[in-house]
């Protein structure tokens, strides 16, 4: 038979099997995840129309999901008053920081922001529309009424829905990509 | 080169399929009966044939080989012997007053086969249940399909098919991805054996399914219980057996297609299967094999599951070299699959988890397609198999079996990215790689007295990593494993004694990314080792020719896996952390499992048959996931936590199966397990625990008749029962998004029959299942927050066994 040709055939498949194992990629270090889209950072801007020093409100989560807890600023308003808002979100795992916002308004057909205000006298309205005349909310206009009860604090949810194909106004198509709430007070 | 990076394009899949075409369309003007080689050669085939009843000998028994007409008569001690050349025969043995058996012989060597023939009063047929009593002699409860009851599966993914044995269930998400689960144990703790190699992919989340086509398989046995001895430290609950058949010993060429088609969800499968032996070099056999598998949307009673397509290819190739004294078998296997995933089971926001679970239906439904759109996963797997053994004269026979296999997972989100560039990379956001090498060296000792047994040394190098730029959700590890083992029998009239003693070694290095307080990324580095020792014994003892009682005892030793130590991150909305990441936790320990098993099985009786296991694993150290507060706050949301905690648990449970022949051609069958699982540290049941359940059914074979075409006709009416699973930890509406669904009761009809056309014998049947359509969710079903499980669903299957003419 023909044994002298299926030996060395043989034999050269079996060596394979255990050369395949040692490869050198196998110290490497995982690396940084660049291609992972997230959002660390929300600031919500609100500057007075009648003139005044903005008022700032963050929400930071420099090291992702988990690990330390996010940094939640409180909000605190004048009573009576009408601000003009903008929002900022940015990913600062990435070096530099990534600027979602641009991105959110390249595609602003695909976003819709929600501002829910409870246990506070503040209401929030969009003022900027895409390409088919529906809201967005990265700008906004903030009316504060009465001030608060001493002693309470009410909330500011944002929410962000991420609606590609789907968006018609409502909330209910898509998915969040953001929600925050931030201690919400009038004074 | 086998190892390639993730994120690698879904073409490779589509670059084969012509060929499973060209696989389908194998002309059937090849048909030729089957010639046998002459007489001549000289292997032995010899035994003894005996009284079933008695155990005495029968003299003057006549032992057939049907493929020569060899003939021959038993003597008066009640041995025979024959001559014959290697290949695959049938041979019948007939007396007087006993009913004829005729069963399948396979020859590379000498072959020692007794037969016991049953008196002729009742003829005895195979049981109904598709578990079956197994007579592998081992003292753990052991169930295998084939045959007829692998087909009665075909089409249906690894680990639906495997819930066909009592006691062995699935977690499943939808309709495409089911996660075997034995006695209560799954993942890490249940071992798959694909073709003689562990099976090693990515086993930390519950919606991956083991990356095995079942058609590859002509048997699937379940070892219920811990086998840890021989097949490694982590099967404390149990050993998955995918066993291909032997290859091709006897010159020509054969082949086989199985053809499935489903009404629910439009799925549509083909395996064929060519294989052959050399004439001219009897000891070359050969096997290739394909599978094409696509499905549309499946539907639920009232709409369709959108976007719960799935597709899938496989192909493995084998080539075996066997003389008498040695052999040698290379086998290679791809599974390549693309699973969509339902919107609403894709929710990345508690609220959005939220919303979706409180609706009846899922939001987005849609019509048939076969369409799969994000978020799927795309999932691939290698196997390289090469296997030798050498007969070592008197000493007994060596076996090295080496396999190298490369996983690949990728998962899509819902949305593809929001920044250009990275959409048009269109990159999995996780993306997992596993390579393992595995060794074994196995000797087998010659009968010495009445003990039998093996020793054997096994070793794993495995490495695990994502690739760059994707999310990290288990670190980069290195496993190292060498384990050593030893496993002695003792044979004795009617008792069994089986002792095994087994140590493993593992080093598990790991190396995590992740981000100090200010965001700046770091790696962790972490070395661990661990020595866990296995034991076991067992007993068999044949209290009659009907009845067998077994019992089994074990310890083992699990170490952790890095999944339970460091999974760090969000995954379908829930944030899972690791047990060494909990501040204060330390080090996760390995678990200690004590099982103990026994089996009652009463068999080859004419009317009742069945079998019986009763079992306790205690498991200290018992690790497992709960959700913790306070929980994650992060971007989207507030997030249950879950993590991975250690108790002491205890698992007990029960499963039977019976058959019982009412009348000549009908026979009842039913099944029921049961299994309790408590956690005896918090005095509280555990978590997603399988609920009771029974399945009953009524058979009926139609009398053959000689003159017709049709042969082997049967109808089987069957009913299967799950309870509501009522045994949950204490408070569970805080503790799971959903109370356990209540139970129901499926109806299915299945009729089959083998059609002989021309020469060829299809065995065609088909099966209705959910007959009634009825809206119902399963507990261990992960849609079921979401969606009802399947609707009615009828199957149809064919598989036609070809004999090729013989290469000249």
């Amino acid at each position: 038979m023909n044994k002298s040709v299926f030996r060395p055939f043989l034999l050269a498949l079996l060596a394979s099997t255990t050369l395949l194992s040692a490869c050198k990629d196998d110290n490497e270090d995982p690396t940084p995840d660049e291609d992972n889209e997230q959002i660390t950072t929300v600031t919500y801007t609100l500057t007075p129309t009648g003139g005044g020093t903005p008022v700032l409100v963050q929400y930071r989560d420099l090291d992702g999901d988990g690990g330390t807890a996010p940094t939640i600023g409180t909000l605190t308003l004048a009573a009576n008053t009408t601000y003009t808002g903008t929002l900022a979100l940015q990913d600062e795992t990435k070096t530099p920081a990534e600027n979602t916002t641009a991105e959110i308004q390249e595609k602003a057909d695909e976003h819709l922001f929600f501002f829910e205000t409870s246990g506070t006298n503040l209401t929030i309205t969009p003022t900027d529309k895409d390409k088919n005349n529906l809201a967005v909310g990265l700008t906004t206009q903030a009316v504060t009424g009465a001030a608060n009860a001493t002693g309470t604090t009410g909330t500011l949810k944002i929410t962000l829905r991420h609606q590609p194909g789907s968006k018609n106004g409502t909330f209910a198509p898509g998915s969040t990509d953001v929600e925050v709430n931030f201690p919400t007070v009038v004074r | 080169m086998l190892f390639r990076a993730p994120g690698h394009s879904w073409s490779r899949l589509t670059r084969w399929l012509p060929g499973v075409a060209l696989l389908c369309a194998l002309p059937l003007g090849q048909l030729a009966a089957q010639s046998v080689a002459p007489g001549g050669c000289a292997l032995l085939l010899s035994g003894r044939v005996q009284d079933h009843e008695s155990r005495g000998a029968l003299a003057g028994a006549t032992v057939v080989v049907l493929e020569t007409q060899q003939a021959t008569q038993t003597e008066p001690d009640g041995h025979y012997h024959l001559d014959l050349c290697p290949g695959t025969y049938h041979v019948q043995v007939s007396f007087v007053g006993f009913t004829s058996e005729t069963v399948e012989v396979r020859l590379a060597g000498a072959v020692l086969r007794d037969f016991q023939l049953h008196p002729d009063a009742i003829a005895l047929k195979g049981a109904l249940v598709e578990g079956q009593h197994v007579n592998a002699p081992t003292p753990q409860a052991t169930a295998s399909l084939s045959g007829q009851a692998l087909r009665q599966t075909r089409g249906q993914a690894l680990g639906e098919a495997l819930q066909k044995i009592s006691g062995v269930t699935a977690i499943q998400t939808g309709p495409s991805i089911f996660k075997p689960m034995i006695h209560g144990l799954h993942s890490n703790r249940v071992t798959i054996l694909n073709n003689g190699v562990r099976q090693e992919g990515q086993q930390w989340g519950q919606e991956h399914g083991p990356e095995i086509d079942p058609f590859i398989a002509s048997e699937l046995t379940v070892v219920k219980g811990a086998a840890s001895v021989r097949y490694g430290s982590d099967a404390i609950g149990g050993v998955v057996l995918v066993q291909p058949k032997a290859l091709h010993d006897s010159a020509g060429t054969g082949a086989e297609l199985n053809l499935v088609g489903m009404s629910n969800n439009g799925l549509g499968a083909a395996s064929g299967t060519v294989e052959g032996n050399l004439r001219r070099l009897p000891a070359l056999s050969w096997r290739v094999q394909g599978t094409a598998k696509r499905a549309g949307t499946m539907r639920a009673p009232g709409y369709y599951l959108r976007n719960s397509g799935f597709e899938e290819a496989d192909f493995s190739a084998a080539v075996g070299w066997r003389k008498p004294g040695y052999g040698l078998e290379v086998f290679y296997s791809q599974f390549n699959t693309k699973l969509g995933i339902l919107p609403a089971a894709h929710a990345e926001s508690p609220t959005d988890l939220y919303a979706a679970i409180a609706r009846r239906r899922p939001l987005e439904t849609s019509g048939f397609s076969y369409a799969i759109n994000r978020a799927y996963q795309h999932i691939s797997h290698d196997l390289l198999k090469a296997t030798g053994f050498v007969r070592t004269g008197t000493a007994g026979k060596l076996t090295a079996t080496l396999g190298q296999q490369t996983d690949y997972r990728d998962e899509y989100d819902l949305y593809s990215a929001r920044n250009a560039d990275r959409a048009a990379r269109n990159r999995p956001a996780l993306s997992y790689s596993n390579r393992t090498t595995t060794g074994e060296l196995l000797w087998e000792h010659r009968p010495l007295g009445g003990f039998t047994g093996s020793i054997g040394v096994a070793g794993t190098y495995q490495f695990n990593r994502y690739a760059d730029g994707t999310r990290g959700f288990i670190p980069f590890y290195n496993n190292t494993i060498a384990g050593a083992f030893a496993i002695e029998r003792w044979t004795r009239n009617r008792w069994q004694l089986e002792a095994g003693l087994r140590a493993d070694y593992r080093i598990l290095e790991t190396r995590r990314g992740t981000r100090d307080t200010l965001g700046v990324y770091y790696v962790e580095r972490r070395e661990f080792t661990y020595v866990t020792p296995a034991a076991s014994l067992g007993a068999i003892f044949d209290a009659t020719p009907h009845l067998s009682l077994s019992l089994t005892t074990s310890l083992t030793q699990r170490a952790p896996a890095a999944n339970e130590r460091f999974s760090d991150g969000v995954h379908n909305a829930q944030y899972e952390l690791g047990y060494d990441l909990v501040p204060g936790n330390g080090a996760l320990g390995p678990e200690t499992a004590y099982h103990t098993g026994l089996t009652a099985s009463w068999h080859d009786n004419p009317r009742l048959n069945g079998e019986l296991t009763l079992y306790q694993t205690t498991i200290d150290g018992y690790i497992y996931q709960r959700p913790i507060l306070p929980p994650v706050i992060n971007i989207r949301g507030t997030l249950v936590s879950w993590q991975y905690l250690r108790t002491n648990a205890v698992l007990r449970g029960l499963d039977l199966a019976a058959t019982y022949r009412l009348a000549s051609q009908w026979e009842v069958g039913g099944k029921a397990s049961v299994v309790r699982g408590r956690d005896t540290q918090e005095d509280e049941w555990l978590f997603f625990m399988p609920a009771d359940r029974a399945e009953l059914s009524v058979r009926y074979a139609v009398p053959e008749q000689p003159t017709t075409r049709l042969t082997s006709r049967y109808v089987q009416l069957g009913s299967y029962a799950v309870a509501r699973q009522t045994r949950v930890p204490a408070d569970y509406a805080a503790k799971d998004y959903a109370l356990p669904p209540a139970g129901y009761v499926l109806l299915g009809l299945e009729a089959g029959a083998t059609v002989h056309w021309g020469r060829l014998p299809l065995n065609v049947s088909l099966a209705g299942s959910n007959l009634l359509n009825q809206r119902y969710r399963d507990y261990l079903n992960r849609y079921r927050y979401f969606a009802d499980e399947m609707g009615r669903n009828v199957t149809l299957r064919v598989q036609v066994p070809f004999e090729l003419s013989p290469r000249r």
